[in-house]
């Protein structure tokens, strides 16, 4: 049911709930009011007979003529002998006592009023049915403006709910036209301050989507400039491995054309593990994760490349503790920055060259380190080794552009940190995250 | 031609030149910016193949340096940056041609030959002089139209001395036309080629005048 068909049923319905008993109330006093009127007039009517001390002839001809009266006017002899009446054909009985009753006759209801006056008794009578009739009349007359009331009410509320939902229909229709391509926030124009809320909570939301969209066109875009690179090479290197004419050359095309292919798959499975961490594409796992363990399980897997890159993997996994959050994000993490620093420290210091993975115990963090003995990263590249397809100078052949990005994500998610500093030996990379402790 | 390659990455630059070198051509190979900076200076290039995003220099903003310079050697940009507006800045900046990655080295090298036909005025890829008819696409010559079998240090030779006919080049500018850097030479290579070139065509064709260097007779 629509907000305006139902205030506007609710309004109306009080508004004639209270009408109607207002009404009630003042037709019921009216017709109180009425009848106190005519028995005042009654009495009034009789009294005055008294006072002017008519005997009945007088009486009589004072009346005469005045048949068309309501009031019938009877003059009773203390025997109980009807000595003159306006109607004399009415069969209004002589009373038994003075002051008002009701009566009934074979001529209908009446309301009269007797007074004594000198042995005679004086009655005046009225027929109730006129009375009622006269006093509804007069009720009646005072619903008037109620009947006259309801209908200008029932306009007035059906357009001043239709103003004020209005401003719900206009932020609808303002809501309705946002689309993925047109996020801009709602309003402008005034609001009534109970629907600036919804707005506010709208506009924030919008603004948030439209950030996150953002992100992800962004992400697409930028996806789609990183894959063209591996693939142009993979092309070229076809087109050699096609066009070469002896077996040798073809044998080291295609062999060129095989590592072209095991770099794209690198690319692309680091894409997808940067769209897996995107914040809006699902809730992290949130689970006790034993950092040592992930630790040593990356060195084991990382072994057989260090060892065919001649350089020396260390590992010194010592916090005996658990980190809250997914492990095979964790896993990733250090997975990338061993791989980095195995390739850098190969290409900085040559074979023989060490790298090493710390976890302990610092303070109330947990800390994991990789330190290579590499080219290392120049503090004013340190922060922006963080971004999306960012790539230093120094830069090694092959990479994505988002290993580090990759960590930088799954470490925000984690609520820890990481920065990059200088080597302990002077020369090389550490790169340190540290961790918030798992609740004991 | 030779052809100065600006590619920073490595699998990409690599199997260009030797697709480009299958052609026929001379290709130096730089990797950034900076260096491709200090090439061109050389003035030794035919056309240079830019990438734009590069290390250490900006290929665009190195472009439009050039041509401020006023630096005319044929550029064709080879980028993945392939929105609309990319295109325009790049042509704008000065670029012969714009391609877009990945591409096909057959395209590529046919990309090559045209911005270096417009740059020579021509319309249409055959070179015809007299009796000499080349075939700057398929690498074919015809000598009184019957076809001749070059190899490609010749072709590339003749190719150069028919691209400017009249003109003297020397024995320095001939030896820059046929190789890279990054390769050897003999002293008596051009001299060699040029031989070959005389015995397999007309030993008149191609005249050498000491001091001034080699020239293909313009056809009367």
């Amino acid at each position: 049911m629509s907000m305006r068909r139902r205030l506007l049923v609710w309004l109306l319905s009080s508004v004639l709930l209270g009408g109607f008993a207002a009404a009630a109330v003042v037709f019921y006093q009216a017709r109180q009011q009425s009848t106190e009127l005519f028995d005042y007039q009654l009495r009034q009517l009789a009294l005055t007979l008294r006072d002017r001390d008519y005997s009945p002839s007088q009486l009589a001809e004072a009346l005469q003529g005045q048949q068309d009266l309501d009031f019938v006017i009877q003059v009773w002899a203390p025997d109980g002998r009807l000595l003159y009446g306006t109607h004399q054909h009415l069969d209004i009985p002589a009373p038994e006592a003075t002051g008002f009753a009701d009566v009934t006759t074979r001529s209908g209801r009446w309301r009269v009023f007797s007074t004594w006056h000198r042995g005679l008794t004086i009655q005046v009578a009225q027929h109730k049915v006129a009375r009622e009739a006269l006093a509804l009349g007069a009720a009646l007359r005072t619903l008037a403006p109620f009947v006259l009331a309801l209908p200008l009410m029932g306009f007035l509320i059906w357009r001043l709910v239709g103003r004020e939902v209005r401003f719900l229909e206009t932020t609808a229709r303002a809501v309705a036209l946002r689309s993925p391509e047109s996020l801009e926030p709602i309003g402008g124009e005034a609001v009534p301050e109970e629907i600036q809320p919804l707005v506010d909570a709208l506009n924030d939301l919008l603004g948030r989507l439209g950030g996150a969209l953002a992100q992800q066109r962004q992400f697409i875009a930028d996806a789609a400039h990183e894959l063209r690179t591996p693939l142009t090479a993979l092309r070229l290197q076809l087109q050699l491995a096609q066009r070469a004419k002896e077996p040798a050359e073809r044998e080291r095309a295609l062999a060129t054309l095989g590592e072209g292919i095991t770099r794209a798959t690198h690319v692309v499975e680091q894409l997808l593990a940067m769209a897996r961490q995107d914040p809006a594409a699902q809730a992290m796992e949130k689970k006790p994760v034993d950092l040592d363990a992930v630790a040593r399980e990356v060195v084991e897997a990382e072994a057989a490349f260090a060892e065919a890159m001649e350089v020396e993997l260390r590992l010194d996994a010592r916090f005996g503790g658990t980190v809250t959050g997914d492990r095979a994000a964790l896993r990733t993490v250090i997975e990338n920055l061993v791989d980095n620093a195995i390739r850098y420290g190969r290409q900085g210091a040559g074979p023989g060259s060490v790298v090493t993975v710390r976890a302990y115990r610092g303070g109330d963090r947990a800390i994991l380190e990789v330190e290579d003995a590499g080219p290392g990263i120049p503090p004013e590249d340190r922060t922006r080794v963080f971004d999306r397809f960012y790539r230093g100078e120094a830069a090694a052949e092959g990479g994505s552009g988002l290993g580090l990005a990759i960590v930088h994500r799954i470490v925000e998610r984690h609520g820890a940190t990481v920065e990059l500093s200088e080597a302990s030996g002077g020369r090389g990379l550490l790169a340190r995250i540290a961790f918030p402790l798992s609740p004991a | 031609m030779r052809l100065l390659l600006v590619e920073d990455d490595s699998m990409i630059g690599a199997a260009a030149q030797q697709g480009l070198r299958q052609e026929g051509h001379t290709v130096d190979w730089v990797r950034d910016g900076k260096e491709a900076e200090l090439a061109v200076t050389d003035k030794v290039h035919d056309l240079v193949l830019l990438d734009l995003g590069l290390p250490r220099r900006d290929g665009l903003s190195l472009l439009r340096e050039w041509r401020a310079r006023g630096l005319a050697v044929p550029v064709v940009i080879i980028t993945a940056r392939d929105a609309v507006s990319d295109r325009i800045a790049g042509l704008d900046a000065g670029a012969d041609d714009y391609l877009v990655k990945p591409f096909d080295l057959d395209e590529l090298s046919a990309r090559v030959r045209a911005v270096a036909r417009r740059r020579a005025g021509r319309a249409e890829s055959t070179l015809r002089l007299g009796e000499l008819e080349i075939d700057t696409a398929t690498k074919r010559v015809q000598w009184k139209g019957a076809e001749v079998a070059l190899s490609a240090r010749e072709y590339a030779l003749l190719e150069a001395l028919a691209g400017r006919p009249g003109a003297y080049l020397t024995r320095a500018q001939l030896e820059e036309r046929l190789y890279g850097w990054d390769e050897e030479i003999a002293s008596n290579a051009v001299e060699v080629h040029i031989h070959g070139l005389r015995r397999k065509l007309d030993p008149a064709l191609i005249r050498n005048v000491r001091g001034l260097g080699y020239t293909l007779e313009r056809p009367a």
